[in-house]
């Protein structure tokens, strides 16, 4: 690992709710990302995007059963790892797409 | 100390560039509006790849000389090579096509409204080989394939930023989450500018020194601003507040006023250039502060690029009138 990656960490996860990112599980995402120090990154076929911003997360086109990376780089990078990807494992909590 | 000016933003994991493969469907699927095309034969070829995407007459390879032909090209038959064909025999003229098609190209073009000879549609549909007929004139013809072909073979990426035209300038907003790039555009939007792509911008190269931002379809016209949601600007603004694209030619990059310290250059001398997809764009840091407006900064810095790409540098004006005020005091004192 280089330096430049000294501090990153990435964790692979499957998005298993009903209908994939559209705009409310990327919301969520985008709000629990928001409350880390860590830069946040989901990654899709190469497409990365900011895993705290709603547009760029809704626009992957990531339906239920696309692979994801996530990555966070900095402070609190572990912390929001795990809460992302918990929450991605409980469908985003939302009751209609368990 | 802050980084070096030329590491800016390079610490942010970008998305890998793409270079379209095109077929000749994603040729034929995309001339509406540039040029009448019509597929006369050769329907089974329609899958096949162009590997290279430009097109190509091939004059000198209907007689017979087929060095460095190139068949990864479109073929297009003008008048020239249309009137050589035409003089031969029926025989010939299977031959030649023959010879041409045994080299593989994804398709051949005949424009000009001149009439395909059926010998030669035979041919191609035995080949696979798409024929499409255009009553475009060759030259037309060739301008607007080819623009077409570029756009749709160019290298591209989406990077993670907000892009605005302002007065005509087009503005890349880029920086972290919660530094402000949607409030900004939001904000320039209201002064009257165009939105193109809030926070995930399509890039592609345009020729060899120009990009061109847009949006993706799945959230074009959109954007989040925290507080208020998701707005469709178009719906609150009218047509009038977005674009559909528009070539860069700014960036601005939003940094907290803590990460770059003091290592900025605050003249203006220094002209700074972020890279996408190997193409060096001016690019300025506007450290992120507590009462700093934003919205005036980028449009006063859109306005200052403007003079500087029409030769005005206003830095070095101020520096010419310093020096001779200075060689005046010279000389008065010899």
């Amino acid at each position: 690992m280089g330096d430049a990656d000294a501090d990153r960490e990435n964790r692979e996860v499957v998005l298993m709710n009903k209908y994939g990112m559209h705009v409310r599980p990327a919301g969520l995402f985008a709000k629990a990302a928001s409350r880390f120090k860590a830069d946040i990154y989901v990654e899709k076929n190469g497409v990365v995007v900011s895993g705290k911003s709603i547009m760029a997360l809704m626009t992957l086109e990531a339906v239920c059963g696309t692979p994801l990376i996530l990555s966070a780089i900095g402070e609190q990078g572990t912390e929001a790892l795990d809460e992302l990807e918990g929450l991605i494992a409980r469908k985003f909590d939302i009751p209609d797409e368990q | 100390m802050g980084q070096e000016p030329d590491s800016f933003m390079s610490d942010i994991p970008q998305s890998k560039v793409t270079v379209p493969v095109i077929t000749v469907r994603d040729f034929m699927d995309n001339a509406a509006g540039r040029f009448t095309m019509e597929l006369v034969a050769g329907r089974d070829g329609l899958d096949k790849v162009i590997d290279e995407p430009v097109v190509h007459r091939p004059g000198l390879a209907l007689s017979g000389f087929y060095d460095h032909f190139a068949a990864e090209r479109i073929q297009v038959i003008g008048m020239a090579e249309y009137t050589f064909i035409q003089v031969m025999s029926e025989a010939e003229r299977i031959a030649c096509f023959k010879t041409m098609f045994d080299h593989n190209v994804p398709c051949i073009v005949f424009p000009g409204g001149n009439q395909i000879f059926p010998s030669v549609l035979k041919l191609a549909e035995c080949y696979g080989v798409v024929v499409f007929k255009s009553p475009d004139l060759t030259r037309y013809f060739m301008m607007s394939a080819m623009v077409l072909l570029e756009e749709l073979s160019s290298p591209r990426c989406k990077i993670h930023a907000t892009m605005v035209d302002v007065s005509g300038m087009g503005v890349l907003l880029e920086g972290k989450s919660g530094l402000g790039k949607s409030e900004t555009a939001l904000g320039l939007i209201k002064r009257g500018h165009a939105l193109v792509a809030d926070d995930l911008t399509c890039v592609r190269r345009h020729g060899i020194n120009h990009l061109v931002a847009t949006s993706t379809e799945t959230a074009r016209d959109f954007m989040e601003i925290r507080g208020i949601g998701m707005l469709n600007i178009r719906q609150v603004f009218g047509v009038g507040a977005v674009r559909r694209e528009k070539q860069i030619d700014l960036v601005l990059t939003l940094m907290r006023q803590s990460e770059v310290e003091h290592s900025l250059d605050r003249t203006g001398c220094e002209q700074l250039t972020r890279d996408f997809l190997g193409v060096q764009l001016p690019q300025r840091i506007i450290p992120v502060a507590p009462g700093r407006s934003l919205v005036n900064l980028a449009e006063t810095a859109a306005q200052e690029q403007k003079l500087r790409m029409s030769g005005y540098v206003a830095v070095e004006e101020l520096d010419k009138r310093i020096l001779e005020l200075h060689s005046k005091k010279e000389i008065g004192r010899g």
